[in-house]
């Protein structure tokens, strides 16, 4: 058997083509405290510098052995962009995740500057991009990359509740406004797109029927998603966490490459409803298994993962990155030899 | 003092206004209760609180999502500001209503948790002090402080996050020991409270009121 570099391992699965054995990525942040710590930083300071960012996931992914690399880890960069400020708790000891402390109250307010992605951090992010995509030109890693929802990004630029009664409410103005959202989704996508992005996930992390009602779902969110990826041409994902067995096969319509969910699907009853030719990733509860779990906990929820029919184990959300080293082993271990058999919608060679 | 059929009849426009967020027609129920004479608490408990347990139920069986909770929500506001201030005293009893301090602590912006308990308080008759999101852990002991409030709420969605709530107890008894203390929010269990020193835990909406009363009772029964 050849062993395939973790590039195009990725690349194949995304072409549904056989592969040697499963990769192990994600699309979402996969930065740990033990490459945080061996770099001699601090948590904090991997949001401001290009080259922080680009060697923490560096140095995470070959800490761990991971198929690649994916940047950023705060879902504050673009609100940031719009002139909405971040909050990075640098004097705090301790992972505190990035917020947004200025949202817009009014929809009438909302203003997307032309030359966004020169703003805020995106520059620096760019950087810290092209620094991993020149590191991984070996095919040693893919580099991935994501971009929040419109429905989710709208919610980090205006109040959520404001958003989410507007629904209902302002049904007119919300709509116009998450049409905005998904033109700036768009551009942020196909940015680093061209910066050479080998896959993107688009996180429409809040949407899930924890939230939102499947028929407002289908109404108001489903068409911007299709939008979005229509447009996109390198392999895309649609990820939602939370509640989809209700949206699960509306996620599908929305001409992704493959989709993810989290835990709280049932992964192997949307096996089912979505047959065995769509790629589905997901969906074991990081924090869950990661940090708080028993190592011995590890093996036996990342088979069923891949016993439910995942295509690729992915975490449901971030890495959260205190996680424990033996478990993480143990997560990669698990994958690399288990996931040697061929998935629902990837065979091996 | 209107008659019992024309109470009924207000009490179950406020209910339904409630339920199907119809904000205008909670708004002239609610007036009219006042003109007909119909006590205001009873038209806040038997209208708009009994409209807000029937979404609940919706809620939980997923007939209503968020925003339709949030807009039931808004309707049952409109309600108590107009009713709110005929509400006397003697109408309240001694059943033990008390104040709220509630926020998300710092670092953390899941806030929809927060807010529904934050409504349930509301419904049952509490005075509320909103924080918000993101709330710096001193603002917790200065905001029990300055408005007497016998309960703290906080809501934590993260770990981290809910690590700054020991932080916020111990501040918290520190100036003043007689204050009941509660948790919530996803990562924070029954265990997690209790050893961070915590006097009640709800892991859902429909429960949080209830400990917060009997918390209080045990706080009253304290200081007598
Ligand atoms: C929606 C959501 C978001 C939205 C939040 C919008 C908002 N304004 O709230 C957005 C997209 C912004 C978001 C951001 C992030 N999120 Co988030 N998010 C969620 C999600 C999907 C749902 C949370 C929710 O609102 N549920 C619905 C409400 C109604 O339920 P609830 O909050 O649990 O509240 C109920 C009870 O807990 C209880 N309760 C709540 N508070 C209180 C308080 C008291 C006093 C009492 C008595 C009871 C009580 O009653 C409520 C009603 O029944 C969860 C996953 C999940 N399914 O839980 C992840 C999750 C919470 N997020 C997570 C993460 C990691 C993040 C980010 C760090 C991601 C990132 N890379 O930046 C950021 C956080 C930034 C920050 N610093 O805060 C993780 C946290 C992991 C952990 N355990 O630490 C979760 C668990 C996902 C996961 N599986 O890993 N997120």
């Amino acid at each position: 058997m050849t062993e395939m570099t973790p590039k195009e391992r990725i690349t194949k699965l995304f072409k549904k083509e056989p592969i040697d054995t499963m990769p192990i990525f994600s699309g979402q942040g996969m930065v740990t405290v033990q490459a945080i710590e061996k770099m001699g930083i601090r948590f904090a300071q991997v949001h401001t510098s290009a080259k922080y960012l680009a060697r923490s996931a560096m140095v995470t992914a070959e800490m761990f052995d991971f198929d690649a690399v994916i940047i950023p880890y705060d879902l504050c960069n673009i609100p940031e962009a719009l002139g909405r400020g971040v909050s990075l708790y640098d004097e705090t000891e301790g992972i505190l995740y990035p917020t947004v402390p200025h949202k817009w109250d009014k929809i009438e307010d909302v203003q997307i500057p032309e030359d966004f992605l020169t703003k805020g951090r995106l520059p620096m992010i760019d950087e810290a991009f092209q620094k991993l995509k020149a590191e991984s030109e070996d095919g040693k890693f893919a580099v991935g990359s994501y971009v929040l929802g419109p429905f989710t990004m709208a919610g980090q630029v205006y109040e959520l509740d404001l958003l989410l009664k507007g629904l209902r409410k302002d049904r007119e103005r919300v709509l116009a406004f998450l049409g905005q959202m998904t033109d700036l989704v768009i551009k942020a996508a196909k940015h680093y797109e061209a910066l050479g992005a080998d896959y993107i996930s688009i996180r429409e992390m809040g949407s899930g029927s924890d939230l939102l009602s499947p028929r407002m779902w289908k109404d108001m969110i489903k068409p911007n998603l299709v939008r979005i990826f229509e447009t996109l041409s390198c392999p895309t994902v649609n990820h939602i966490c939370g509640s989809t067995d209700l949206i699960i096969e509306m996620m599908n319509e929305c001409g992704a490459d493959a989709i993810s969910v989290d835990h709280k699907n049932t992964t192997a009853e949307s096996r089912k409803k979505l047959g065995d030719d769509v790629l589905l990733f997901g969906d074991f509860d990081p924090y869950g298994l990661l940090v708080q779990g028993d190592v011995s906990n590890v093996e036996p929820v990342i088979k069923k993962c891949i016993d439910d029919g995942v295509d690729a184990v992915w975490p449901g959300c971030d890495l959260w990155p205190d996680v424990k080293k033996e478990n993480v082993d143990a997560y990669v271990q698990t994958i690399r030899t288990y996931g040697k058999q061929a998935s629902p919608a990837v065979g091996r060679i | 003092m209107a008659t019992e059929e024309v109470r009924q009849e207000i009490l179950k426009t406020l209910d339904e206004g409630v339920v199907e967020y119809e904000e205008d027609q909670v708004k002239e129920a609610a007036q009219r209760a006042l003109d007909e004479g119909v006590n205001a608490y009873d038209a806040v408990m038997n209208g708009l609180a009994a409209g807000m347990e029937k979404v609940g139920n919706l809620y939980d069986q997923q007939e209503y999502f968020v925003p339709e909770l949030l807009m039931c929500a808004d309707a049952l506001y409109i309600g108590l500001d107009i009713l709110k201030p005929h509400i006397t005293v003697e109408d309240l009893g001694d059943k033990p209503k008390g104040q709220v301090v509630i926020g998300t602590v710092q670092g953390d912006v899941h806030d929809i948790g927060k807010n529904i308990i934050k409504l349930m308080f509301e419904v049952a008759g509490f005075t509320v002090h909103d924080l918000g999101r993101d709330v710096p852990l001193e603002q917790f002991v200065e905001e029990q402080l300055r408005t007497d409030s016998e309960i703290v709420a906080l809501s934590a969605m993260m770990t981290t996050t809910m690590m700054g709530m020991k932080k916020v107890i111990e501040m918290i008894r520190e100036r003043n020991p007689n204050v009941a203390i509660m948790l919530g929010g996803a990562p924070v269990t029954k265990d997690t409270a209790d050893l961070f020193g915590a006097d009640g835990y709800a892991e859902t909406a429909g429960n949080a009121v209830q400990e917060a009363i009997k918390m209080i009772s045990q706080l009253r029964q304290m200081q007598a």
